[in-house]
């Protein structure tokens, strides 16, 4: 399965020691597929486990936050010439038994595939949920979900220069994918508990003010736009 | 001799114009930039030397009291400098994140070389 596709699993990573070895392990336990951890200037050992289990390692040199470190793992798949791009975080959260049936919407002929989860959560949280879904008007459930699949034409829309400018990896990177023409699917995928660390979003008032504010900004600025994105390898 | 307000203004300008020179020749001050500044210098310059200039423009625009055109005007000068800075600093911070990205990619390239070739040699 999945030759076509020639997929490369790309895990940004921030201080994730603890944890990153048994998603590396839980991964190549399961699949053939390249791993490649990228390592957001990590101050702990992240980089050197993840290299030990066996994983391609990016360090960057500057701190870019979860997207910026994602892109990057994107950008080094297309300039690798791989066809497809599974991201996942670093944290234990997403089961990779489900890589596979991400990577098989994929086939279908999806262009991004999400693994959904909508967990229980805070009245705070359901409501900023509807209230994006409301701004965006996209059907999607769990926008903020880092488990997912790109196929080559989303990795080029994603790489592009315009999307550098993101601060995160949902909403933004997703309304870019819808005016691309590009199609979203979602697929339901249970959750594990974080083994180690926080969400990068939600684990201050001050921080998620400021995500709100910059989110909505973001959707409001996206009505009516029809531009599109390409990848090009120039800075 | 009485120092005036004319000689005030116009030796602040000049004083601006020095600087931004100064800057310039030092490295510490980018082209387009410098030529924004020394503008502003000119400007005072001119309105320093020649105050009644804004009283005339104020008038002519029907203001009733000249000095408050040049704040407006001034203002409004400051407000399209600082979009315009943030505007640049947006882009270079893209810059500066793509080349972080690439940086690492490279990286991570000649590293992987490097080990090709380390093993390569071991065989030998």
């Amino acid at each position: 399965m999945s030759r076509t596709l020639a997929p490369i699993i790309v895990i940004p990573a921030f201080n994730e020691e603890s944890s990153i070895v048994t998603v590396i392990s839980a991964i190549r336990e399961r699949y053939n597929y390249p791993v490649l951890v990228v390592n957001d200037m990590s101050q702990d050992q992240t980089a050197k486990v993840a290299e030990d289990s066996g994983a391609r390692v990016l360090n960057l040199r500057s701190q870019l936050g979860a997207w910026g470190a994602t892109q990057a793992g994107v950008i080094y798949a297309l300039k690798q010439g791989f066809k497809s791009v599974l991201t996942l975080d670093a944290d234990g959260q997403h089961e990779p038994e489900y890589i596979r049936d991400l990577l098989e919407r994929l086939e279908d002929g999806y262009d991004i595939v999400i693994g959904a989860y909508i967990e229980r959560c805070s009245t705070a949280r359901h409501i900023a949920r509807y209230y994006f879904k409301l701004l965006t008007g996209l059907q999607i459930e769990d926008m903020t979900s880092g488990f997912r699949a790109y196929n080559y034409k989303a990795m080029q829309v994603i790489a592009s220069k315009q999307a550098t400018l993101l601060d995160y990896q949902d909403i933004g990177v997703l309304l870019m994918c819808r005016r691309s023409g590009l199609t979203i699917e979602e697929v339901q995928t249970p959750m594990n508990l974080r083994l180690s660390g926080h969400s990068r979003v939600f684990y201050s008032w001050w921080v998620v003010l400021r995500y709100m504010v910059e989110t909505t900004i973001l959707c409001l600025s996206q009505i009516g736009s029809k531009r599109k994105f390409q990848f090009r390898s120039t800075l | 001799m009485i120092i005036t307000y004319q000689w005030i203004t116009a030796a602040l300008g000049i004083l601006i114009a020095g600087i931004i020179l100064f800057l310039v020749r030092r490295d510490h001050l980018h082209g387009p930039y410098a030529a924004w500044w020394l503008l502003v210098a000119i400007i005072t310059i001119v309105l320093g030397i020649w105050p009644q200039l804004i009283d005339k423009l104020g008038y002519s625009f029907g203001v009733g009291y000249p000095p408050v055109l040049l704040l407006v005007l001034a203002q409004g000068m400051m407000l399209i400098k600082i979009l315009t800075m943030d505007i640049e600093r947006s882009r270079q911070e893209r810059k500066l994140r793509r080349l972080a990205q690439h940086m690492a990619i490279l990286e991570s390239l000649i590293e992987e070389q490097n080990k090709a070739k380390q093993n390569s040699g071991n065989e030998v």
